[in-house]
C-alpha cells in the first residue's frame, strides 16, 4: 500500500515537471517562490530538505541515473544545475553547463542544447 | 488512499537526518537571481579549498554575479565545486561588515566608531601591552585563507616591528604534522610533485582524506582516472569512515580510529618480505632513522618492521582488516607503474601526525614511488593559502618568510638585512604556537591578539576553555573579518574587511602553486585590504611606541594604493627578497608573469623564463628542478637540496604504533571523529550565508553506525546527545554504514552552541607538529528524543 502511495506521488511530481520544463528560470519576486519551475510549494522548513532526499523517492529513476553518473560519484548535486526552490530550472541552461565544461562549450554544436546529445543525470551520449 | 504531498515530505524528512516540519526560517531572497548576462570575466583563485581551483568571477555593472572554472587551468581543467560556484552570493550579502565596532568591555554592547578612531585604539592597546608587559604580551593568529601578502605584512609588524615571534594561524590545526613529515622524511616542506601526477597514476592510497568531499574537484580528478581505466588503476581507501569517497574504491580498509600507524608499518613489512622494495633507489637516495641524530642501517629497519606482520595489523586495526587485505594493499602500492597516496586532517590532526606522516613517506621512499610520472606523496592541503602565505610566507612562530627557522641566527639576520633593520632586531626565541597561545590567553599573558580571517571560538578544539580567555577583559581582541562570527562576537574591536576579488593578492594552494586574483569589484562601502588596515595602524604604532624601526617596517609601503599597488610592493619584497636562493624561491613569479599564467607558477621558479613555463612540476629531479641542477652535488639524477636534511638523503623512519590521546572506555564507549561536508566551508560564516548551500546541509548531524544505533535504540532523526569529558552536543542522528562499528562522525561547520562539536573534541597535541588531535577522542551516546524542530543558526 505504503509503495502504491509512493508510485502515485512519485507521478504526480514527475507529471508537474515535466509539464513544466521552460526552461526559465525564476525570479525573486514577492509570488514566485509558489511556483518556481513548477514544484510543488513548499514550507520554510521543506526547503531545507536536501533535494535528493526527496527524489530518491520522488523520482527514483532520476536520482538512480544521476547517483551511478560521474556527477552522483562526484558529488555534483542537484542544486548546482538546476538551482533551489525560488531559482528552479527544470532544463537547465547552457551557461549552468558551462560553469565546468568551458572546454566543451568551444567544441560542441553552438546550436544545441547539452541534453540533446548528452542524457540528463546519466550524462552518457546518445 | 493516496498519500498527501505534505505526508510524504513528512515521511521522507523522517528518514532524513536533520529536516522536520514546522519551523520557519526566513530565507533572503539575495542573489537568487542568476546572472543572464555578464559585462566582464575576472580571473582568480577560488576562496575556499585548497585545491587552488581557477575560476573567472562574471562582473555586471560592478557587481559579482556568477563564477565558472578556466579550462585552461592544470588545477581543475575548468571543474568548480558547488562552493567554488557560489561563493559569490556571499559578496553582497546585508550581514557584510562595513563600519569599525567598538567596546571598551566585552559585556558592552557594540558602537559603530570611524576608520581613524579604529586605528588609534588598535594602536594605542598593542602598544601599551608591549609597553607595560613586553613584546611577548601581544600576538598575531591568522589564518590559511588571508592572501601571502596580507601573512606576510603582519608578520614583517609583529617580527620586526613589535619585537615578537607570537604569530601563528589556523594552518598549524590543520597542515603542521604535514609540515613536519615532509621535512623530517624528505628534508624539505611541501610535496615533491603535484596534481600532475593524478592522471598518470596506477594506485591511489587514499588515507584519512574523504577528498570526495573537502576537495570535490581534486577528487573529479581521481575518479576520472579511475572510471576511465578500471581494470588497471587501483583505489585503496583507508579510512574508519566508509564516505563518499569510498565509492570509487576497489578496496575499503576500515579500522578503528588511531590503529594506522600499524597498517602502514604493515604495508612496510609485506614490502620488505615479499622484496617489493627498490633496493637501488634506497641505497642510492635513503638512510634509516631512529632519530634525527640516530642512522640505523637497513637490517635494522627490517628487524623493526618484522613485528608488524599484516597478522597482528590486523588484530590491532580490527575493523574489516584482514591480513590478505592488508598485503593486497602492499601489493598494489608496491607494483604499481606509479602510486599517488593522498591524505588529509585524518593523518594530520593527530597526536602522532608526523608520525603518520613519515610512515606513509616510508612507503614512497621503500619503493622508489616517488620523483617519476605519476608517483607522489601527496598531501592535500586544507585552505588555500596554508601553503603559500602562512608555510612559506612565515605565518607560523617558528619560521620566518621563504622556510627559514626563527631559531637559525644566519636566517635571522637575513630576513633583518632583507627588511633594513638593525641585526638582533627579530627575537630568537620562537614564539608560542597555537595551542600555547591561546592557553596563554587564558592564563593572562597575551594582552593584546590580533585574530585575522578565522575563528578560533570555534574552531579550536575544546573550545569552551580557550573561549574562557577570548571572552575575558584582560585580552584586547582585534578581529579582521567580512561578516559576524564567534570569534567577533569575543572581540572589543572588529575591522571589516575586502573579501576575494575586492584586493589583489596571492594564494598558493597544494601542489606549491602560486596564483594570483586581482582585484575585480569594490568592497562594500567602508570594508577595507588589510594590507591598507596593516600599514595604517603600523604608522600610529610607529609613534605610540616611538620606534623608528617600526617606521622602517613600513616605508616601502607608504603612500601606494591598496588595492593594487601596496599588494604589488609587499609581493615584489617578499619573492624578490625572501624567497631569493631558497627552496621556495619565486623571484621568476612576478605579478606581471602570475597575471599571464592560466593557473600560476609552481616553485621553485628562480627566473621569470622559469616561471612563464609553468615553473617546477617535479622538485629535486635534474632537468624538471632550476635548483636541482644549480644545487646538485653529484650526476645521479635526483638532488634532495631540502634545507633540513645536510645528508642530502631521503629518510626513512622508525616510528611504532602510538595510541590515540584519548581512547574509549566503559564511561565512554565511542570514538568521536570529525570532518568537513562538501556543501560548507569550515566555520560556515561564508556559506551558511549561501541559500543553496545553508539548504544542502542546514545543520551537523551525528552519523552513527546502524549496529551501534540499534543496540542503542537510536532511529534516524531522533535528536542524541554525544558527550565527552569536555562537553557536549545535542544533534540529530543519521544512522549510516559510514562510521565503523563504535565510532561516531559530526561534520564540523555548525555554529548553534548545541551541535558546535568543538566543544566535545580533544585539545591534545602532536608533541612535534603542535597539531591538535581533533579527529579522535572518546565520547557517549545517549538519545535523548525522537525528531525536534531545528533551525539553522549563524550569528
Amino acid at each position: 500500500m505504503v509503495r502504491q502511495q509512493i508510485i502515485f506521488t512519485t507521478l504526480f511530481i514527475v507529471a508537474v515537471a515535466l509539464t513544466s520544463c521552460t526552461g526559465k528560470e525564476v525570479g525573486d519576486g514577492p509570488d514566485a517562490s509558489a511556483a518556481a519551475g513548477g514544484h510543488p510549494p513548499l514550507s520554510e522548513q521543506e526547503k531545507l530538505i536536501a533535494c535528493a532526499d526527496c527524489h530518491r523517492d520522488a523520482t527514483p529513476e532520476i536520482h538512480q541515473q544521476w547517483y551511478d553518473s560521474r556527477h552522483g560519484i562526484g558529488m555534483v548535486k542537484c542544486y548546482q544545475c538546476h538551482g533551489t526552490f525560488e531559482n528552479l530550472a527544470v532544463v537547465p541552461e547552457k551557461s549552468k553547463c558551462a560553469t565546468c565544461h568551458m572546454a566543451a562549450m568551444d567544441k560542441c554544436p553552438k546550436d544545441k542544447e547539452c541534453s540533446s546529445c548528452h542524457s540528463a543525470h546519466s550524462f552518457t551520449n546518445k | 488512499m493516496a498519500l498527501s504531498r505534505r505526508d510524504f515530505l513528512k515521511r521522507t524528512a523522517a528518514a532524513t537526518a536533520a529536516s522536520y516540519v514546522g519551523m520557519s526560517l526566513p530565507m533572503d531572497k539575495m542573489g537568487l537571481a542568476q546572472a543572464a548576462e555578464v559585462d566582464k570575466w575576472h580571473r582568480g583563485s577560488c576562496r575556499l579549498c585548497g585545491a587552488g581551483c581557477r575560476v573567472e568571477l562574471g562582473v555586471k555593472n560592478g557587481r559579482a554575479v556568477a563564477l565558472r572554472g578556466v579550462k585552461d587551468s592544470r588545477t581543475n581543467f575548468g571543474y568548480v565545486c558547488m562552493k567554488g560556484m557560489l561563493f559569490y552570493k556571499c559578496m553582497s550579502h546585508p550581514d557584510r561588515l562595513t563600519k569599525p565596532l567598538y567596546r571598551e568591555k566585552k559585556s558592552d554592547k557594540f558602537r559603530e566608531i570611524s576608520w581613524e578612531k579604529a586605528l588609534d585604539i588598535a594602536a594605542e592597546k598593542f602598544g601599551s601591552a608591549v609597553k607595560e608587559h613586553g613584546n611577548d604580551s601581544v600576538a598575531y593568529y591568522g589564518s590559511g585563507q588571508a592572501l601571502t601578502e596580507e601573512t606576510y605584512f603582519f608578520q614583517k609588524m609583529f617580527r620586526g616591528g613589535l619585537q615578537t615571534n607570537n604569530v601563528e594561524g589556523n594552518p598549524r590545526l590543520c597542515m603542521a604534522s604535514a609540515v613536519g613529515g615532509y621535512i623530517t622524511s624528505f628534508g624539505a616542506d611541501e610535496p615533491i610533485g603535484g596534481y600532475a601526477d593524478l592522471e598518470k597514476a596506477h594506485c591511489f592510497f587514499i588515507i584519512g582524506s574523504n577528498t570526495a568531499e573537502a576537495h570535490p574537484v581534486l577528487f573529479r580528478r581521481l575518479m576520472q582516472r579511475k572510471l576511465g581505466n578500471k581494470k588497471t588503476v587501483k583505489v585503496i581507501n583507508a579510512d574508519p569512515r566508509l564516505s563518499q569517497t569510498s565509492r570509487i574504491a576497489d578496496l575499503h580498509l576500515q579500522f578503528d580510529p588511531g590503529t594506522d600507524l600499524a597498517l602502514l608499518n604493515a604495508m612496510a613489512h609485506v614490502i620488505i618480505e615479499e622484496k617489493l622494495y627498490d633496493k637501488k633507489f634506497v641505497s642510492d637516495y635513503a638512510v634509516c632513522k631512529k632519530g634525527k641524530k640516530v642512522t640505523v642501517d637497513l637490517a635494522e629497519y627490517k628487524k623493526f618492521v618484522a613485528k608488524y606482520t599484516p597478522e597482528a595489523a590486523a588484530r590491532i586495526c580490527k575493523g574489516n582488516m584482514t591480513a590478505e587485505s592488508i598485503r593486497k594493499a602492499a601489493r598494489w602500492f608496491a607494483n604499481s607503474k606509479g602510486t599517488v597516496s593522498l591524505w588529509t586532517m585524518g593523518i594530520n590532526q593527530r597526536k602522532r601526525g608526523v608520525w603518520a606522516n613519515n610512515l606513509i613517506h616510508n612507503l614512497h621512499i621503500l619503493t622508489g614511488q616517488l620523483l617519476k610520472p605519476g608517483a607522489d606523496s601527496l598531501s592535500l592541503t586544507g585552505q588555500p593559502n596554508a601553503c603559500g602565505g602562512v608555510r612559506e610566507g612565515g605565518g607560523l612562530c617558528h619560521i620566518l618568510p621563504g622556510h627559514r627557522l626563527v631559531a637559525k641566527e644566519k636566517l635571522r639576520h637575513q630576513v633583518e638585512a632583507a627588511w633594513g633593520i638593525p641585526a638582533g632586531r627579530i627575537p630568537p626565541k620562537p614564539g608560542l604556537h597555537t595551542m600555547a597561545m591561546f592557553s596563554a590567553v587564558n592564563d593572562k599573558k597575551i594582552k593584546a591578539i590580533w585574530v585575522n580571517c578565522t575563528s578560533p571560538m570555534q574552531s579550536l578544539p575544546n573550545v569552551s576553555h580557550y573561549a574562557k580567555g577570548m571572552e575575558s577583559d584582560d585580552v584586547f581582541m582585534v578581529c579582521t573579518d567580512i561578516f559576524p562570527t564567534l570569534t567577533t562576537e569575543a572581540s572589543n574591536l572588529v575591522l571589516p574587511t575586502a573579501f576575494h576579488f575586492e584586493k589583489t593578492g596571492v594564494y598558493g594552494c597544494t601542489e606549491r602553486r602560486s596564483q594570483i586574483t586581482v582585484k575585480a569589484v569594490d568592497a562594500p562601502k567602508g570594508a577595507m585590504p588589510e594590507v591598507w588596515i596593516i600599514r595604517e595602524w603600523g604608522e600610529r604604532l610607529a609613534k605610540v611606541l616611538n620606534d623608528p624601526v617600526i617606521g622602517q617596517c613600513l616605508a616601502p609601503f607608504r603612500g601606494l594604493e591598496p588595492d593594487y599597488a601596496l599588494p604589488k610592493a609587499i609581493w615584489t619584497e617578499y619573492s624578490q627578497k625572501l624567497t631569493k636562493d631558497r627552496d621556495n624561491d619565486l623571484r621568476g613569479a612576478t605579478y606581471e608573469v602570475l597575471e599571464q599564467m592560466a593557473d600560476g607558477v609552481q616553485w621553485p621558479a628562480p627566473t621569470k623564463a622559469h616561471a612563464l613555463t609553468g615553473g617546477t612540476v617535479k622538485k629535486f629531479v635534474r632537468g624538471m628542478d632550476p635548483m636541482a641542477d644549480s644545487h646538485g652535488k653529484d650526476d645521479k639524477p635526483y638532488q634532495f637540496y631540502g634545507p633540513a636534511h645536510p645528508d642530502r638523503k631521503l629518510w626513512i623512519w622508525l616510528r611504532d604504533q602510538a595510541d590515540p590521546e584519548e581512547i574509549p572506555d566503559a564511561s565512554y564507549p565511542f570514538y568521536l571523529s570529525t570532518g568537513r561536508i562538501v556543501d560548507h566551508w569550515h566555520t560556515m560564516s561564508m556559506t551558511g550565508r549561501v541559500p543553496e548551500l545553508l539548504r544542502a546541509n542546514p545543520y551537523a548531524f551525528v552519523e552513527v553506525n546502524p549496529k551501534d544505533a540499534k543496540r542503542l535504540g537510536i532511529k534516524p532523526g531522533d535528536m542524541v546527545e554525544v558527550e565527552s569529558r569536555r562537553g557536549k552536543n545535542v544533534l540529530p542522528a543519521k544512522v549510516y554504514e559510514g562510521p565503523t562499528e563504535g565510532m561516531v562522525f559530526v561534520y564540523w561547520h555548525d555554529q548553534h552552541p548545541d551541535r558546535l562539536i568543538n566543544l566535545v573534541t580533544k585539545d591534545a597535541f602532536d608533541p612535534a607538529s603542535k597539531e591538535p588531535e581533533f579527529k579522535i577522542c572518546a565520547c557517549r551516546l545517549k538519545r535523548l528524543s525522537g525528531p525536534k524542530p531545528l533551525k539553522p543558526y549563524i550569528v
